[in-house]
């Protein structure tokens, strides 16, 4: 009898997993032409609340806790959020750690605009689509704007986008973005070709496109500095069924495919963003001399010293050992003294031996791994570096042997002459006396 | 593939490019989406399913497509049917899909519906019943073949049950329910008016009803039940036509049954929507100038009272508004259904206006002509303006045969001219992953002029390769051009710009130790050792020389040297090994017991000689 019950229990832990999501829809409508990718995200255990973005009732968090994890703006052209939504809400949700996936479209409205631009993106203005004369589908309906992208033009990270090479040609529609090349956390996940611009197609050419050539961001992402993730993608079509199920055929050249690399790559990205993948933690930190087991109180300088950081990523659920080649311990006073690449072995445990440097003082062990795609994963362990004591400096050097041997003649000297001093019979005296 | 890719297309570009008028839908369900249709309703009939509802959904599916549900799927989906078909275990609505699904595989053998009836009638009787399992009991048992004893008493019922919950969903229910009880479901047309108003209307474009596809599918289908109150006007068939369209992608048996459903409603209603649409491409070229248009019904059929004469109104080009054919007949193609419009005009977009009886739609259509590049030329001026710039002339698809040279006081020139005007020409430096594009600006009569100032436009000095890209929407050959190369020095610039990397590994560091103090030889060190150690051997060896006299020693002294000894011995300890607390703790007793012994020879000593001095 009890075992229904557990059963149950374990069900609704299994749906929590994955943790709430809004979705704010345009209409109804996108809701069942987006479905393929809902139900994606459904069969992965996300509990999907679906809301029209001018609801009334709109909230994110009540007494100070947010209700969801997750937020889905699939709503390019709502003017204002309803309820209590608006960008200083999404923002604040941001800082808050929480993930936002927002599609836009050619006709983005300035909530969405302000929304990208307050997380390092620029949108193209309203009704410029991304246009292409030489890379587009052939159901295209005459304006060339439904591109077909290369996956080589995905961002070489395939922790964000799955493996490049195993994906089919893409498809797009929409509008162009342009990300501050400068901001280190902005990654341009898919970009256009060379031969793209993003312009309103029906308008002849009078300023300078905003976004053109490869500069064109097609999908944009922003690992913030709390590891909250942004995804902004200028097109809603991306994500739907059609695009989804539809094939692949540029009208010049070779791109062809009977299903195109839309939902691998939006199911990736959607992993992505909502921190299925690239999460990293720190399972342990040892550190000790070389030869011992424990850590010391404190190290002296010139000590060997070995240094063991287990490193885990979140994967399907479970956290398991973590492997890479280019994880780097620092040992750090205000500058660091001493980089090395950390040696990895099986499960996930890093390992680094090095000499302590000859400077005394306060140090840190510090791993910083930063890598695209990937949470910052940043430990540091302090410990203290003293100098040798006086009983560690070396003995018995050569070049001091006069010095030894002159103390200790004197001492030898002083010892014998003392006797010879004090016990010896004057022979002259004796002469003398004789 | 192929086949299936064109005819996606067809059916993409029909659903999306008829712009809409009031009489005339701009798509019809394809045969590229009824082939999907089957597709999914095959593979939920092989589905090892608990639900008993697919596979009703999967068959009516195949029904309303007319095919035949395939042999070889036969067998599986019946015995499926057959397990799962428990009157005990299932609710009204999936035993009246089971019974439903078992006729429309056309399965061997019987179901065994003992039970059902009695289910059914307990279900009629109850006022408690919900309209819908009122709905789908009465179907079962229509079904099996028996008349609703009391038409007028689960009439009533119904209109009870309506009083609790009037939702959308029990409404569409009460709908179907009323037809099948003829006068005695009168009460229902009261409520046709109301429920039509609820539908919601989205982009102007779309009908539908709040609850989705299968909700709108319902109502549909329920409503059309009754002409004579001909509850939807023809605006209102055609957007709910147009939402259907837009659900094409519906994946699930469920959601595509309800469509076929509704579809078919639609199309066999008095207020069928009659769908007018570009068919293939909706752009001519010059040697090929036929634009096909099917004029058909939501199925892609022809309509029942075929509807002529389909004539082009006018035909306008939308850069300049100028009207350039009208009242043109259209002349009947290949199939019934298709009728065929020579457009031979100049290159461009055009407004199409298209009457087929009295339906009539605006289509845009494009008309596909090539470009060339006429002249071409290419150089370097100066940015002052000093001196007149030497150009190159160059013809497609030729390369410069030598690299320009360019440096920051210079400015790179292009001017081409072309045989029409585009939208996109531009003129792309590229260099590796780095590329700078320049917008030609148009001149009149499609001359075209770049000019770059190398100094400002470039930050860094290398070769690049000149490429101009040429592409429009209505030019048949888009073309990147590999003009050239260009070398560009600038002064005070770096040659590589220099790649901040923020992200990835960093390159090593390994701490310098400071180097030991240089030390004298071993031998030196040796050598300055024996002479230290010289005087106190010296000592030795004179003594053993000239000989030493001790016989003034006594054993009295032995205590005394040995304190003495034990203190030097103590500091060597000392050197090697002791701390200093260690050496003050011995050194007390040992120092106490030497001066003792020290002071009591020293007094001896002194005694015994006083004598001898008082001998002299």
């Amino acid at each position: 009898m009890k075992n229904p019950i557990i059963l149950i229990f374990a069900f609704i832990v299994a749906a929590k997993a994955q943790g709430n999501t809004l979705v704010l829809l345009d209409n109804q409508v996108i809701k069942e032409t987006h479905s393929i990718f809902f139900k994606s995200l459904q069969d992965r255990g996300y509990t999907l609340t679906f809301k029209i973005a001018d609801d009334s009732s709109l909230v994110l968090s009540k007494y100070g806790e947010y209700l969801y994890e997750n937020l889905i703006i699939f709503a390019p052209s709502v003017i204002e959020f309803g309820g209590n939504l608006n960008v200083d809400t999404i923002t604040q949700f941001i800082d808050n750690g929480g993930n936002v996936l927002v599609a836009g479209s050619e006709s983005t409205g300035d909530i969405l605009r302000e929304l990208a631009s307050e997380v390092g993106f620029e949108v193209d203005e309203e009704g410029a689509f991304v246009i292409d004369h030489l890379n587009y589908d052939s159901s295209d309906e005459g304006q060339h704007t439904k591109l077909v992208v290369s996956s080589e033009n995905l961002i070489d990270a395939p922790v964000i986008v799955g493996i490049k090479k195993n994906i089919a040609p893409i498809l797009y529609q929409g509008t162009g973005i342009l990300a501050d090349s400068e901001n280190p956390l902005v990654l341009p996940l898919l970009t256009a070709d060379s031969t793209a611009y993003s312009y309103q197609p029906d308008q002849a050419i009078k300023e300078y496109p905003h976004a053109i050539g490869k500069d064109t961001v097609l999908i944009a992402g922003l690992q913030a500095r709390n590891n909250a993730r942004i995804v902004f993608s200028g097109s809603l079509s991306f994500f739907s069924d059609e695009y989804f199920t539809s094939p692949v055929e540029k009208v010049s050249g070779d791109l062809k495919s009977a299903k195109s690399g839309n939902e691998d790559v939006a199911v990736a990205i959607s992993q992505w963003v909502f921190k299925e993948h690239g999460r990293l933690r720190v399972k342990a930190v040892q550190h000790h001399k070389a030869g011992e087991n424990a850590p010391p109180h404190d190290y002296t300088i010139m000590d060997d010293v070995v240094y063991k950081i287990g490193i885990e990523i979140y994967d399907n659920g479970k956290w398991k050992p973590f492997s890479a080649n280019d994880v780097q311990l620092e040992f750090v006073r205000i500058d660091p003294f001493v980089r090395t690449t950390l040696k990895s072995n099986a499960n996930g445990v890093y390992e680094a031996k090095f000499k302590i440097p000859d400077v005394y003082g306060v140090y840190q062990f510090k791993v910083d791994y930063d890598r695209v795609g990937f949470t910052r994963l940043y430990s540091t362990t302090q410990v203290s570096v003293r100098p040798l004591q006086h009983t560690q400096y070396e003995r018995f050097i050569d070049s001091a042997y006069p010095y030894y041997t002159s103390a200790f003649s004197m001492m030898l000297g002083l010892f014998v002459f003392s006797i010879v001093f004090l016990h010896m019979k004057d022979d002259e005296k004796k002469s003398k006396n004789e | 593939m192929k086949m299936s890719s064109k005819l996606l297309l067809i059916c993409l570009l029909v659903a999306a490019l008829a712009s809409l008028s009031e009489a005339s839908i701009g798509g019809y369900i394809c045969p590229y989406s009824s082939k999907k249709f089957l597709d999914i309703a095959s593979k939920a009939l092989k589905a090892d399913t608990q639900d008993i509802s697919s596979l009703y959904h999967a068959a009516n599916s195949f029904k309303i497509l007319n095919e035949a549900v395939p042999a070889n799927l036969k067998p599986v989906a019946c015995q499926t049917v057959k397990k799962l078909f428990n009157v005990e275990t299932l609710e009204i609505d999936n035993l009246f899909y089971g019974v439903e699904s078992f006729k429309l595989l056309g399965c061997d053998g019987k179901l065994s519906t003992e039970g059902v009836v009695k289910k059914v009638q307990d279900i009629l009787q109850n006022e408690k019943s919900s309209v819908a399992s009122l709905h789908y009991a009465s179907k079962t048992q229509t079904f099996l073949g028996q008349q609703i004893s009391n038409q007028a008493k689960l009439a009533q019922l119904v209109q009870a049950q309506l009083k609790t919950d009037d939702s959308l969903l029990s409404l569409g229910h009460a709908l179907h329910l009323a037809a099948s009880l003829g006068q005695s479901g009168k009460f229902i047309t009261e409520r046709i008016e109301d429920i039509v108003v609820q539908a919601d209307e989205v982009d102007g474009k779309l009908l539908q009803w709040e609850g989705g596809l299968s909700t709108t599918s319902l109502i549909i289908t329920g409503l059309l039940q009754f002409p004579a109150s001909s509850p939807l006007n023809q605006p209102q068939a055609d957007k709910l036509a147009n939402y259907l369209l837009s659900r094409l992608t519906v994946q699930t048996p469920k959601g595509i049954s309800a469509l076929l459903e509704a579809a078919q409603a639609l199309a066999t209603s008095k207020v069928s929507p009659v769908s007018i649409s570009v068919t293939g491409q909706n752009s001519v070229t010059l040697d090929n100038p036929n634009l096909k248009i099917q004029v058909s019904d939501i199925f892609g059929k022809p309509l029942k009272t075929a509807l002529s004469p389909v004539v082009a109104q006018s035909a306008t080009r939308i850069a300049d508004d100028v009207v350039v054919l009208a009242k043109q007949p259209l002349n009947v193609g290949a199939k019934e259904t298709e009728f065929v419009l020579p457009l031979k005009l100049e290159p461009g977009y055009y407004k199409i206006l298209l009457n087929a009886g009295p339906h009539s739609t605006t289509l845009t259509a494009r008309v596909l002509g090539p470009v060339q590049v006429k002249t071409f030329e290419i150089g370097l001026s100066d940015a002052d303006q000093s001196s007149a710039p030497k150009l190159e002339k160059l013809t497609h698809p030729n390369k410069l045969n030598k690299k320009l040279q360019g440096d920051s006081g210079q400015n790179l020139l292009v001017k081409f001219t072309l045989s029409r005007q585009v939208h996109q020409a531009f003129l792309r430096l590229s260099s590796g992953k780095k590329e700078i594009i320049f917008v030609a600006g148009h001149e009149s009569n499609s001359q075209y002029k770049v000019e770059a100032d190398l100094g400002q436009e470039l930050p860094i000095s290398d070769s690049f390769n000149i490429e101009l890209i040429i592409g429009d929407s209505i030019i048949t050959n888009p073309f990147r051009w590999q003009v050239g190369e260009i070398e560009i020095k600038i002064t005070n610039a770096p040659t590589v710009a220099s790649l901040k990397t923020l992200r990835g590994p960093k390159p090593e560091i390994e701490h310098m130790f400071r180097k030991p103090e240089k030390r004298p030889a071993k031998a030196v060190s040796l050598l300055f050792t024996g002479l230290t150690a010289a005087p106190f051997l010296i000592l030795l060896i004179l003594w053993s020389r000239i000989g030493v006299n001790l016989s003034n020693f006594s054993m009295r002294a032995v205590p005394f040297h040995l304190g003495f000894g034990a203190i030097l011995g103590l500091f060597t300890c000392f050197w090697l090994k002791l701390d200093m607390f260690v050496t003050c703790a011995w050194l007390i007793p040992v120092g106490g017991f030497t001066f003792f012994t020290g002071h009591r020879l020293l007094s001896h000593m002194a005694r015994s000689k006083k004598p001898e001095k008082a001998d002299k």
